[in-house]
Order: C-alpha cells, then sequence, then structure tokens
C-alpha cells in the first residue's frame, strides 16, 4: 500500500456524544467488522470504560476502505483517551495522525474538553474534519452547533458533515471526507527509523504490546531497535496490523500505524512518547514532544482488613503492568496500618485505580483523602516536595509554602455564571478571562488551586449547573499560598489517615466538618472520647463522645440464650473491624465516611 | 450433673398483640385445646430424658398463660406432676395479663399450685398503656392485684416498661410510685427494644417512632433503680429488683447455667451442655406432637468455650460478685485467654 492512499485519524468528542457509536459504524461500514462480530462499542475493551463510556488506553484499529470510484484507502483510527488526566497520551495519539473527526452532539454543543483536545489536534496540525451527530434527536439544535462550530474552528458551513452515527446516517460522507481531506503521512521509506510509541498495554503471555506510528523508515520483525528516550535496546519480535485482533504482517511501513513486541515486561520499561530507532542505523534524534509524566494526586491505599495488606501489594504490582504512570510505594499509618502511598494523574485516574482494585483484583480498600504535591522552602533554604502531609515540615520552620494551580476552562449556558462564579469563589479561583463561543455558551477561564479541584470541585459544579458545565484544565504553575497540615486528634492522638494539607483560612470550617462527622460515628466508650482537630499544637476544633451508659437490655425470654450469644459473637465479628486508637476503637466505617467527606 | 432445674411452659395465646413484644404468641383462642392436647403430649415424651431432675421451680409465661382456663390448667400440672420430679417447695410463678384476672380464677390458680403471680402491667398510666397496646386499664390492674391478695399470692410481680417513645420522667415516677404503693414482692422493669419482627420496628424503619437515645434511656433506667433501691427493692438483676428474698428462683436458673427444660412452641432448654428449642409455630408444634414426636427446631451442643463464654456473659447479668470466681460448673477450670478475648466487650448488649 503507498503512503498516498493511508489515512491516520482520530475522533475528538465529549463523553456521551457518540464517538464509539461512530467508530463501531465506521467499522461496520468499511467490512472491517461483520454485524456478528459487533459488540457495542468495539474500542472500549475494559469493562470499565464500556461502563462509564470513556476511554482510558488507547488503541488502533485499522480499515479498508475502498470509494465509489473503486480507489483503495487504509484507514487507521487511532482512539485517545478521554480524559484530562490522560492528556499526555491523549497528546501522543493525536501525534499519530494526520487528521481528526471533531464530533459534537447536536443537543449539546460544545464542551470543555472537545475544546483542549480539539487545540491539541490543532497544534499538532491535524485537519480537523467536523461531524454533527445525532441530528436526528428531537432536541438536536443543528444550527446554532453549526455556529459553534465554525465559531471555533473558523471553518465554512458546508465543511461540517450531518451525521447520526446511532442510524447510519452521514457515514459515506464521512468516509469520503476523510479521503479528501486528511492528508495522507509525510515520511522518508529510506531514512533512518523513526517509530513514535503511543501507547502499550501489558499481556500477559506477550509482555509489552506497544502502538507504534512509523514517521520514517520502516520496522521488521527480527530488527534489532533501540528506544532513544529511555536508551534501551531490543529485538523486535512481531509487527503488524490492528484490527479486531493482532494480524502479523511482518513489516510496518512509513506512515502506518501498527502493534509493536519486543520482549519488555514491563510497560514502565517503554514510555509513551518514546521514539524506536534502529540499533544499527539510528535516526538522529527523537521525534519531539516526550515528556516525563508525573502524578499529581498522591492519596494513600489501604487494605481495610489489616491482613490483606499482601494481596494487595500483589494487586498493584499486576496492575501498574498495565498502568506506567501509577505510582506506588509502602507506608504506614497509625490508624489503618500498612499500606501504599500512591501516584495518580489526576482524580479519574485515581478513581480507575480504585475501582480496578475493587473489581478486577477483588481488594477491599479504604482510599485516603487525596492531596496534590506542594513546594515547602524551609528556614535553611532547602526545598520539599511534600506528597503526604505526614511529610509536611513544622510550622515553624516553614519559610514559604506553594502549591501547584491549574489553567482551568469551564463552558457553560451563561445563566449559570453567577452560581459558577461562587463556587470558584468558594475553591479560591481567579478569573482569567470571560468570551462567548456563541450566545448560548460562555467559556470561563480560570487559574484554580488543584488541590481545591481535587476534593470536590466537579461534583459541585456538575450540581450548580444542573450538569450543563463542562470542565476541562491543565497544569499552570506552582504558587505561593497560606497552605497548613491540619491533624485530628482522638484523646491527644494524631489520626494520621485524616492529616490533611488545607488553606489557612478553610481549616477551621474543614476541621470542625470532620470533627462533627466523627462524633456522630465513634462508638461511645468507656470513658469520654475528644476528637479535636488542630493546626501544630493549636486546637482549632473540639467534639466529644459522652461516656458509654449503662446499656440495658429486655427480656432474654423463655431461656433463649443461643440468640443471645450468636448476637455477641456477631458483636465481636464486628469489632474485629474496628481499628484501635490509643484506647479508642473506631469504626472502618468512620474512616471510609470522613474520608468520602463531600458535604 | 446438678439434678435441681426449672421447667418452663410456654402458653403461646394472647387476646391481641402487643407492638412491641416479640416473643411468639397467636391470637387463635379457639386452639387452646388443641395446644393444652399437644403440651401433655410433650410432657409424656420429655419425661423419661428428665426423671433424674428435681424441678425447683415451674413457670408458666407467654403468651397469656392466664387465658387458659381452670380446667386446661389442671390437667397440665396433673401431667407434670406424674411425669417429672418436682420440689414441692419449689416457686411455681404465672404470667398474667391484669385484663384477663378475677377473683375466682385467681383462686383456680392457687388451687392449682402456683405460689407466684407475675402481672404484665408496664405503665400506671392510660395514654402509655393504649401506646403500648395493651388491652387492660389502670383500675383493672388494682383490681387485679387486690383480687391477687386475697386469692392467698403472697408472691406477686409487677412488670413495668420504661424508655418508650412518649414516656417522660413525671409518667414514669408515676408509674414506679403507683407499683410501689402496691408493695409487691418484686418489680421487674424493661427497657424497650425495638425487636426485628415486630409492628413497633417496622414503625421505627417508617421513621413514625423514634427510640430514645442513650443517655435518655440511661435516664430512665438510673431513676428506676434509685427510686426503687429508696424503696427496700434490691437490684439482683440488671432488670429486677425484689423485696427480702423475693427473687425470681427461676430466671436466676437461666442465668446461672442451670439446667432447665422448656415446653410449649419457641421454648428453649439447656440440659448436658446441649440447648435445644421448640418450632416457633403452634400448627407445627401440634402437627408433630400428634404424630408422636418432638417439635423440636434446633439443638447444639456446646464446646468448653462456649459454656465459658455464656457464664460470663450471663453471670454480667448479676449482681453478685462473679467475675473472679474460678469457673466451675461444668468442669473445673479455669478462664482460658481465648475466652477472656471472647468475652471482652459483653457489656454492650447483654
Amino acid at each position: 500500500m503507498s503512503m498516498e492512499n493511508i489515512r491516520n485519524f482520530c475522533i475528538i468528542a465529549h463523553i456521551d456524544h457518540g464517538k464509539s457509536t461512530l467508530a463501531d459504524r465506521l467499522l461496520e461500514a468499511t467490512g472491517t467488522l461483520d454485524k456478528r462480530q459487533m459488540q457495542a462499542q468495539v474500542l472500549d475493551s475494559m469493562d470499565l470504560e464500556r461502563e462509564r463510556g470513556i476511554t482510558i488506553k488507547s488503541h488502533a484499529i485499522r480499515m479498508n476502505y475502498k470509494t465509489p470510484e473503486g480507489k483503495s484507502y487504509v484507514f487507521n483510527l487511532v482512539d485517545t483517551p478521554g480524559h484530562v488526566d490522560f492528556s499526555y497520551e491523549v497528546s501522543r495519539s493525536l501525534a499519530a495522525a494526520e487528521g481528526a473527526l471533531l464530533l459534537v452532539d447536536a443537543a449539546q454543543g460544545v464542551e470543555a474538553q472537545t475544546i483542549s483536545t480539539l487545540y491539541q489536534a490543532i497544534d499538532n496540525d491535524l485537519i480537523i474534519i467536523p461531524v454533527i451527530n445525532k441530528i436526528d434527536l428531537p432536541s438536536a439544535e443543528v444550527d446554532s452547533v453549526k455556529h459553534q462550530i465554525m465559531e471555533l474552528i473558523g471553518c465554512e458551513e458546508e465543511e461540517i458533515v450531518l451525521a447520526s452515527a446511532k442510524n447510519g446516517i452521514g457515514i459515506e460522507e464521512i468516509l469520503q471526507a476523510i479521503v479528501e481531506r486528511v492528508p495522507p503521512p509525510m515520511g522518508d521509506p529510506n531514512a533512518p527509523l523513526q517509530a513514535l510509541i503511543f501507547d502499550s498495554q501489558f499481556d500477559s503471555y506477550r509482555g509489552v504490546i506497544s502502538l507504534v506510528k512509523v514517521f520514517n523508515g520502516e520496522i521488521q520483525d527480527g530488527d534489532g531497535i533501540t528506544f532513544m528516550i529511555t536508551d534501551r535496546d531490543y529485538e523486535v519480535e512481531e509487527v503488524g496490523n490492528l484490527l479486531l485482533k493482532r494480524v502479523r504482517t511482518k513489516k510496518i511501513s512509513t506512515g502506518e500505524v501498527g502493534y509493536l513486541i519486543c520482549g519488555a515486561k514491563n510497560v514502565r520499561d517503554i514510555k509513551v512518547g518514546d521514539t524506536v530507532t534502529h540499533t544499527k542505523k539510528p535516526a538522529p534524534k527523537p521525534l519531539p514532544g516526550y515528556r516525563q509524566v508525573k502524578p499529581m494526586v498522591f492519596a494513600g491505599i489501604y487494605p481495610v482488613d489489616t491482613q490483606d495488606f499482601e494481596n494487595l501489594r500483589v494487586s498493584l504490582e499486576k496492575l501498574v503492568l498495565n498502568d506506567s504512570s501509577l505510582i506506588y510505594e509502602p507506608e504506614t499509618s497509625s490508624a489503618l496500618g500498612f499500606g501504599f502511598r500512591c501516584g495518580f494523574l489526576g482524580l479519574l485516574h485515581m478513581e480507575i485505580v480504585q475501582e480496578r482494585l475493587e473489581r478486577e483484583f477483588d481488594q477491599t480498600i479504604i482510599v485516603t483523602t487525596p492531596n496534590v504535591v506542594y513546594k515547602v522552602t524551609t528556614t535553611d533554604g532547602e526545598m520539599h516536595f511534600v506528597d503526604n502531609p505526614s511529610k509536611m515540615p513544622e510550622p515553624g520552620v516553614q519559610e514559604k509554602v506553594e502549591e501547584p494551580l491549574i489553567d482551568a476552562h469551564i463552558i457553560t449556558p451563561p445563566e449559570y455564571i453567577g452560581n459558577i462564579m461562587k463556587l470558584t469563589n468558594d475553591k479560591r479561583g481567579i478569573l482569567k478571562n470571560t468570551s462567548y463561543i456563541d450566545p448560548s455558551r460562555a467559556d470561563l477561564h480560570y487559574h484554580l488551586p488543584l488541590a481545591e479541584v481535587v476534593f470536590d470541585f466537579f461534583d459541585r459544579l456538575k450540581s450548580v449547573t444542573r450538569g450543563y458545565a463542562s470542565l476541562d484544565y491543565e497544569f499552570h504553575g506552582y504558587m505561593e499560598s497560606k497552605m497548613v497540615k491540619l491533624d485530628i486528634f482522638i484523646n491527644g492522638e494524631v489520626l494520621d489517615a485524616l492529616s490533611v494539607i488545607v488553606h489557612k483560612e478553610k481549616a477551621y470550617e474543614h476541621g470542625r466538618m470532620i470533627c462533627q462527622k466523627l462524633r456522630k460515628l465513634i462508638p461511645r466508650q468507656m470513658f469520654e472520647v475528644v476528637i479535636q482537630a488542630g493546626i501544630g499544637s493549636k486546637i482549632i476544633a473540639r467534639e466529644s463522645v459522652k461516656a458509654l451508659r449503662k446499656n440495658v437490655l429486655a427480656k432474654c425470654y423463655g431461656g433463649d440464650i443461643t440468640r443471645k450469644r450468636k448476637l455477641l459473637e456477631k458483636q465481636k465479628e464486628g469489632k474485629k473491624r474496628m481499628k484501635q486508637v490509643g484506647r479508642v476503637e473506631i469504626p472502618q466505617e468512620a474512616f471510609l465516611a470522613v474520608l468520602s467527606a463531600d458535604d | 450433673m446438678n439434678p435441681d432445674g426449672g421447667l418452663y411452659i410456654h402458653v403461646p395465646f394472647c387476646h391481641a398483640k402487643c407492638e412491641y413484644c416479640d416473643f411468639y404468641s397467636i391470637t387463635l383462642l379457639d386452639q387452646i385445646e388443641d395446644f393444652v392436647e399437644a403440651l401433655l403430649r410433650e410432657i409424656e415424651l420429655r419425661a423419661a430424658d428428665f426423671r433424674e431432675v428435681t424441678f425447683t421451680t415451674v413457670f408458666f409465661g407467654g403468651g397469656t398463660p392466664s387465658l387458659l382456663s381452670a380446667a386446661q390448667l389442671r390437667r397440665i400440672w396433673e401431667a407434670l406432676q406424674a411425669n417429672f420430679r418436682i420440689d414441692p417447695q419449689g416457686e411455681f410463678s404465672i404470667e398474667s395479663n391484669p385484663g384477663t384476672l378475677d377473683l375466682p380464677k385467681l383462686q383456680a390458680f392457687r388451687e392449682a399450685g402456683f405460689n407466684r403471680l407475675s402481672m404484665g402491667v408496664q405503665s400506671f398510666n392510660p395514654q402509655e398503656l393504649k401506646f403500648l397496646g395493651r388491652i387492660h386499664s389502670v383500675a383493672e390492674v388494682y383490681n387485679s392485684f387486690e383480687n391477687a391478695r386475697m386469692a392467698g399470692f403472697s408472691n406477686i410481680n409487677i412488670d413495668l416498661m420504661t424508655a418508650f417513645p412518649g414516656i417522660t420522667r413525671e409518667t414514669f415516677r408515676h408509674s414506679l410510685e403507683a407499683a410501689l404503693a402496691l408493695e409487691s414482692e418484686h418489680i421487674s422493669c424493661y427497657t424497650l427494644i425495638f425487636e426485628p419482627g415486630t409492628v413497633f420496628y417496622k414503625r421505627m424503619l417508617r421513621g413514625e417512632l423514634s427510640p430514645l437515645g442513650e443517655d435518655e434511656e440511661a435516664l430512665y433506667y438510673e431513676l428506676a433503680a434509685e427510686v426503687l433501691a429508696k424503696h427496700g427493692y434490691r437490684q439482683y438483676e440488671i432488670s429486677n429488683f425484689a423485696r427480702g428474698d423475693h427473687v425470681c428462683r427461676h430466671n436466676l436458673i437461666y442465668w446461672k447455667h442451670r439446667p432447665y427444660l422448656g415446653l410449649g412452641p419457641s421454648a428453649h432448654s439447656f440440659w448436658q451442655n446441649t440447648r435445644f428449642g421448640n418450632k416457633r409455630s403452634l400448627s407445627a408444634y401440634v402437627r408433630h406432637l400428634k404424630k408422636g414426636e418432638l417439635a423440636e427446631d434446633f439443638r447444639e451442643t456446646l464446646s468448653q468455650d462456649d459454656l465459658m463464654f455464656e457464664y460470663i456473659f450471663l453471670s454480667l447479668r448479676l449482681r453478685e460478685d462473679w467475675i473472679w470466681r474460678i469457673f466451675k460448673p461444668a468442669s473445673g477450670s479455669r478462664f482460658t485467654p481465648a475466652i477472656r478475648q471472647r468475652s471482652s466487650g459483653c457489656w454492650r448488649i447483654i
């Protein structure tokens, strides 16, 4: 197949705008899949992806398309993850394509996430083909969405394809637009090999399987290759195309997308964004755009039953085989026992890890309040990266504390701007700019502390805008801020699992909220339990659980001692799940409830 | 084995079901005769196994045993006497509802052999009686009590209930004082529990009734203990108070890990380290016994650990200084570390 007849493209869409359905239709229309092989939303292969309707891993799938005039083309659909947490992976997948379908829901219009991915695509010089989907919905507002799109990318009305993926409308037009508008890949087949790794997954039989796009040269089975960033050498075991399954072709030529198996055993060994070249005839430099991915959000993960620590460790080991961005190290908490400090790309990533541990590995876990990484300069001039409240230097030796800031875009119907202002104000946001995509859609540009977004920002945004607003963000930089470490004490002992770093002005409110919650959750003991919140040695909130009174039970009738004994046995089971803090027994549920603090 | 024991007869009938009560009872009074027949069978079937035991107490509970006619009671008693060894100096109690007592009936109880009467009074406030679903009036309590004395009962218990929704310090104090004025030998004072399966429980789930807080419950409990102590009632068990030596010997058999035999549907027994209980259904009970077989629901033999564990939590109900006494009943062995661990925290629901 000549490069002239190759089209590499991706689909940019907001969640629920119909990306997976469109992909399914394209696969069907090109005969890549027949109806029998169709499983709704072929591309999202993890259960979790199907359920949440989001793409977590990148995928690629090859289609053969014959135009009505009889010309044959090869299409490679590169499917990108759909969330800001994975924006780096998104950028690498985009780099593998020359064109993008911008898919917008006719009823919902343009959303924040679409815009940020779109800009990334434009930055990568991708040709954009705007498509309005779901035009046959009763609530479709095709004209207004057309205007939004024209405003956004400066295209002509005629360039916009109208479609309904669900009902097969506009599919042929889309296929033709791909042929006509997406340029064929460029590159020099005779130059030294340069192939971009844009994602990897782990297969228990084959090891790491990487997705690659060949920019220059070609790659074949048996080639000696070098990964230019990590500087590791491998031998190609197998290369091929990705149809529904992997199809071995022994060779991937310039401009093509395919898979690569080279015997790597750990996804960590192969970095997304790395460049593959031939060991003997290396390219002069790697492809641009590689970045070391750093976790933004940290939290402790603990087994609910302390005896499951070993199981959790094994599960995490397996999980990271397929998730190179998750990092973890063991930590100990006096309240929760042995567990792991984990670093995540973002909140969604954290949720995904949590869900995968629970579902795929059947672990019952507690996740502590997530926090971001603070830069703390101490009076001796040293700078510390604090990713765990327990590592926060004492207030006395702190020179300054800096916290990460994000650049956020909130797209919303104008009637919710007031509510959003209130929320962002509460979240210490700074409004940088307001612009209008069209009269019914404002784009609010904010600087927000990441720590505030990590808490409950997204849920609250959804609730104050009745689900209409969408949010997208990227890391902006660090800003000096008055952050303090807030500790929770139970009868004078620190409950380390509940320590948090919060803004000074919010410490009081947060401390009081946690104390009140705990008061309701800690069962009475034989003595009074004092719950306090404090910064350093200064107590800012206090609650107490009164001592247990005489607990009287009624009649034990007709001598049914058996039942009474069983009740006691059952209670004892319950006690197993208590964590002992000093002399105080705290039920597991109390931690869970406090850690899920959202009101 | 200790040959002393208690005998319990469960009479599962009531005029009306109280909304808080989860004891097994039904209101189909036309089945009383079937019940009596079955009970007589059960007495005969159990006789052989319990021949060596001397029963020092007999307790007719329910339900409302006072619903039985004098003739029915007499037949049951005759069967008991004929099949079991019963200590003539024993304590023979019958539970009663003040609404079902008149002088002839009380005299019949005495003649049948009962020497202790337990009256389910619960409250001396009309609204509270109504709330609890009791069929009797306050006036009937006074009448019945007077009749009981006239019939010759010199050992009477009054059951009171406390810590139920709507009770106030004043109404409870009034009930306590009214009970004290009657100078009964024994007063039981139970805190209301919302038991699964009762109407109260369902009403609680629906949010119509809310249990008092723990502190509130404790206040009523302490009030009872304080007022009763002041009038010479000794709190010998968490919910039971007695003047002089009028403790309920039958109930002590349960708490002291002594053997007892329970007859009738849902009745429980403890014998030779084995606990067993009858089916909680009159029709099943009658059906089995008609066929000449027992109507047991379960049977479990306790391990040494179980025994010790029970011994501890049962003893915890009693005032008697028990805790560091050596565990003796069955084996003479001491508390094992395992037992200590098992027992920790028991106070919470005992």
